[in-house]
């Protein structure tokens, strides 16, 4: 049995493993689904970082059912494990496993005959993500991408006795299934053209014909669906709020990986079937794309900015990473994806690990806001807040963390295409950051002034429902171990050469579409089918230019938290006018931005129209038939 | 944003995607013409496997790893709904109480709904061989059942519906098509493989593997929907409280 035969697995052992929980949920005490769990979980770590081992040999293609194509023609659906897809499905089952090992003690009892629900539910996500990242037929990703979808509504609006999650699943269902029928809408029309639905042969296809109104309307329904999975700006409107409201464990996965495969689609989508001839010119894709990412990445940084709901800060921390990974894989070179692939895994481990923290906040203290929380956790400052200010200052791309890597790489690549991008990286990180160090500050040593806890019509988050109705239990060990695992896990990412060797290597095959068509056994038909080797760039690690920039962006991060902290209290009229440059500033200029985001499903839909219509407009000006 | 706001940007933008999709399917082949590469592709596969309905030859053979996504979808709406519709301390439970139903309402009822079960059981039996299959016969299955709540009222429905079995029916059915799937691994070949004798053309038993994803597909999907309504008629019609009981006073007549 090879490799290759067992990529299917990925999907059928977690789906295995949710039917077996649904059904042993009604037998099984808590602790015995909760073991049977982390098992299945655990085993689809095993089997992906075996594929993730074997993968160095080379991409790794399945065709399910034996259904190969003969002489270029077939019918079947092809999984395409190459080491950014087998890569992130790895990163998947890690985070799974985290957030099952997590949840051990962090729900009240589950009702008596359904305790194996959440877990199941949680898998099934899993089998739907890593199907999503494995997957080379662009209605099969689609399938997946729903299923992962139908399972994170559910998951998002899990605590019913409340009835903002079900508010912002809700938003969270509509938001996303509308794009959805996007996506479907794109690939019909991709379908209609080619007689293919699988992502190399439709972008075989494209070449006999010159990109015209067909093609740039289906490639921007197609991204749409994924870009709102991806929260770009404009679509990013349903993130805040339904992570606002999710269980924490599912925010982890959320936040941390499910958010992150919306730009992988994208990012795949476009290399496999756009990139050659008759699809859609490289310099569209990187001046749209690009320019999306900056104002994403602002956006967010500057509403992360404003939050006092922790959960919404490390939410619009999200959006402004994002924005950042989709400036990376828009550059559209190898380099770009390297260093936004190695961000995204770092990144994934920081911020599951400030979400668990968060959780422990709510477990302990009931209350996830930053200005009623002032000073309340300090018996918790040398466990979780230790681990929180090391959450902020990898978020803010602190050296040698993985953030700080992958920052110091994509913004390397960024700077060789305009050279300012890098400001936006060291900015965008600073101020996220910033925030979190602010927050941490705050809660768990009562830093700077008291915050006035009624000021602004903000949204508070001291009237989170806790998850855990058990006042005065210490704090459970796996919500501490867990955060801990995943800060520690994203350090390694910085500090091994191993995983950016890999990922260099994963780069140039990622974006040679060559690669990828002899990959599937579809070479163009005047060139040999083999392997298209392309010489092997010299990883580059740590560079002076790369430690630098982290370090700087972990300075200004600082210095802004420590201004928003002691600013307030600071003497003199220089002081004086700052403050109220700065009060004018965020009356003139962010309050409309917080008013944007009423958090309304309607405004939300009409946002989703009108990018979808700006990139429909966008595209065709760029693209000249 | 305002009212007048939101609508002047949603026109705009809704007409701007109107234009360029319009402009977008006027690329399209022509309709009726005689070029159908997949379909051609397909037909032939079908023939090959001794499948006589192309639909389930690529529903249940074919490209049946979609459909392992897509039972999937339906396996997770059930555990949704039961995690979201489950009953919390804020609900209060009333019983369902009889209701006064015409004698030939009750009689009809009673008389269609053995046949409706045939029909669903037929058409599942059939899917490899007649249009029809697993995803349609199930949900003739699960409609013919709440016959008895139209022709009847809900004590009667819950008589007949024995819900925890179907729970975990459907539960056994979706993780019955992913261990079929397996057969082919344990056969050394590719994950769902068609790895059973093909048998004769046109026959109950022919395609292989297909008539039996078919029926564990036909059994998730009766289950499934019984199950998801089960939950959802009970919120609607029996809880009270906060999640529930907006429409009880029109089921109580």
């Amino acid at each position: 049995m090879t490799a290759a035969q067992l990529l299917p697995l990925a999907v059928a052992v977690p789906l295995l493993g949710a039917v077996t929980l649904a059904l042993a949920g009604r037998l099984l005490p808590r602790l015995g689904c909760d073991i049977l769990a982390t098992a299945w979980a655990s085993a689809d770590v095993v089997l992906l970082a075996g594929l993730w081992h074997c993968s160095s040999r080379g991409t790794q293609v399945n065709w399910v059912g034996a259904w190969k194509p003969t002489g270029g023609e077939g019918v079947g659906i092809v999984l395409v494990g190459d080491r950014i897809g087998i890569g992130l499905a790895l990163l998947i089952t890690v985070l799974i496993l985290a957030a099952l090992l997590y949840a051990w003690r962090f729900f009240e009892e589950p009702p008596a005959g359904h305790r194996g629900t959440f877990p199941a539910l949680i898998l099934l996500f899993e089998a739907g993500m890593c199907g999503f990242a494995l997957t080379g037929d662009l209605f099969n990703a689609f399938v997946f991408f729903e299923l992962m979808g139908a399972v994170a509504y559910a998951l998002t609006g899990y605590h019913v006795e409340d009835p903002r999650p079900l508010q912002g699943a809700l938003t969270f269902g509509v938001i996303n299934s509308l794009a959805a029928y996007c996506s479907l809408m794109g690939i019909a029309l991709l379908y209609a053209r080619t007689g293919e639905l699988g992502m190399a042969q439709i972008g075989r296809h494209l070449a006999g014909h010159s990109a015209d109104a067909l093609i740039v309307v289906a490639f921007v329904l197609v991204l749409t669906g994924l870009l709102v999975k991806g929260a770009m700006a404009p679509f990013h409107f349903w993130l805040p709020d339904a992570h606002a409201v999710a269980p924490t464990p599912v925010c982890m996965l959320l936040s941390g990986v499910m958010v992150e495969l919306g730009v992988y689609g994208a990012a795949r989508v476009y290399w496999t079937l756009f990139s050659g001839p008759g699809g859609i010119p490289a310099h569209a894709m990187r001046d749209v794309l690009t320019s999306t990412g900056v104002v994403t990445a602002l956006l967010g940084a500057v509403m992360c900015w404003q939050q006092r709901h922790i959960k919404r800060m490390l939410a619009f921390s999200t959006i402004s990473h994002v924005g950042l990974f989709l400036v990376g894989i828009s550059l559209l070179s190898p380099q770009g994806v390297t260093g936004t692939a190695l961000y995204v895994a770092g990144h994934a481990g920081v911020k599951a690990a400030l979400f668990a923290l968060t959780g422990v906040l709510l477990d302990q203290h009931g209350s996830v806001d930053e200005h009623s929380l002032y000073g309340r956790a300090r018996e918790l400052r040398r466990s979780a807040g230790i681990m929180f200010v090391l959450g902020a200052l990898a978020l803010a791309g602190l050296p040698p963390f993985g953030t700080g890597l992958g920052k110091a790489l994509t913004e390397h690549a960024a700077g060789e295409f305009l050279g300012w991008l890098p400001a936006v990286f060291v900015l965008t990180s600073a101020i996220t950051g910033a925030t979190v160090l602010r927050t941490a500050a705050r809660v768990f040593t009562g830093a700077g002034g008291r915050p006035d806890a009624t000021a602004g019509a903000q949204t508070r988050g001291d009237h989170e429902e806790p998850e855990v109705r058990d006042p005065g239990r210490p704090v459970p060990a796996p919500m501490l171990v867990v955060p801990a695992l995943l800060l520690a896990g994203s350090l390694v990412l910085g500090l091994l050469p191993g995983p950016v060797t890999a990922l260099t290597r994963a780069g140039q095959l990622f974006t040679s579409r060559a690669a990828y068509l002899a990959a599937v056994g579809l070479a163009p038909t005047n060139q040999p089918a083999m392997p298209v080797v392309t010489p092997v760039a010299p990883p580059v690690v740590w560079t002076g230019e790369g430690i630098a920039l982290g370090l700087l962006s972990t300075i200004l991060a600082a210095a802004l938290a420590a201004t928003a902290l002691w600013g307030p209290a600071l003497q003199g009229a220089a002081a004086h006018r700052l403050r109220g440059l700065a009060a004018a500033v965020t009356q003139r200029l962010v309050a409309p931005l917080r008013s944007l985001h009423s958090g309304r499903l309607g405004d939300n839909a009409v946002w989703l129209a009108t990018g979808v219509a700006v990139l429909l407009v966008a595209f065709s000006t760029l693209v000249q038939p | 944003m305002s009212r007048t706001a939101r609508i002047r940007l949603f026109w705009g933008a809704a007409a701007v995607i109107a234009a360029l999709y319009t402009m977008a399917c006027l690329r399209l082949p022509h309709f009726g013409t005689a070029v159908h590469p997949y379909g051609d592709r397909a037909v032939a596969a079908t023939l090959r496997q001794r499948t006589a309905n192309t639909i389930s030859s690529i529903n249940f053979d074919q490209r049946a790893f979609d459909t392992l996504g897509e039972e999937s979808i339906l396996f997770g709406a059930v555990l949704g709904a039961t995690a979201l519709l489950r009953r919390t301390s804020h609900d209060h439970n009333t019983r369902p109480r009889p209701v006064r139903v015409l004698p030939s309402t009750r009689l009809f009822g009673a008389l269609l709904l053995p046949v409706a079960l045939l029909t669903g059981i037929y058409i599942v039996a059939h899917g490899q061989l007649s249009p029809g299959g697993g995803f349609q016969g199930g949900v003739v299955l699960a409609t013919a059942l709440h016959l008895a709540y139209v022709a009847a009222d809900y004590r009667a429905l819950q008589r007949i519906r024995p819900r925890e079995l179907l729970d975990q029916a459907d539960a056994v059915a979706a993780g019955a098509f992913t261990v079929l799937g397996l057969a082919g691994l344990v056969a050394g070949v590719a994950y769902l493989q068609n790895v059973l004798p093909l048998g004769t053309f046109n026959t109950l038993s022919s395609g292989g593997l297909v008539p039996v994803i078919n029926a564990a597909v036909g059994i998730e999907v009766a289950s499934g929907v019984i199950v998801v309504l089960a939950y959802f008629l009970d919120q609607t019609l029996f809880a009270t409280g906060p999640a529930g009981g907006a429409f009880r006073k029109k089921a109580e007549r």
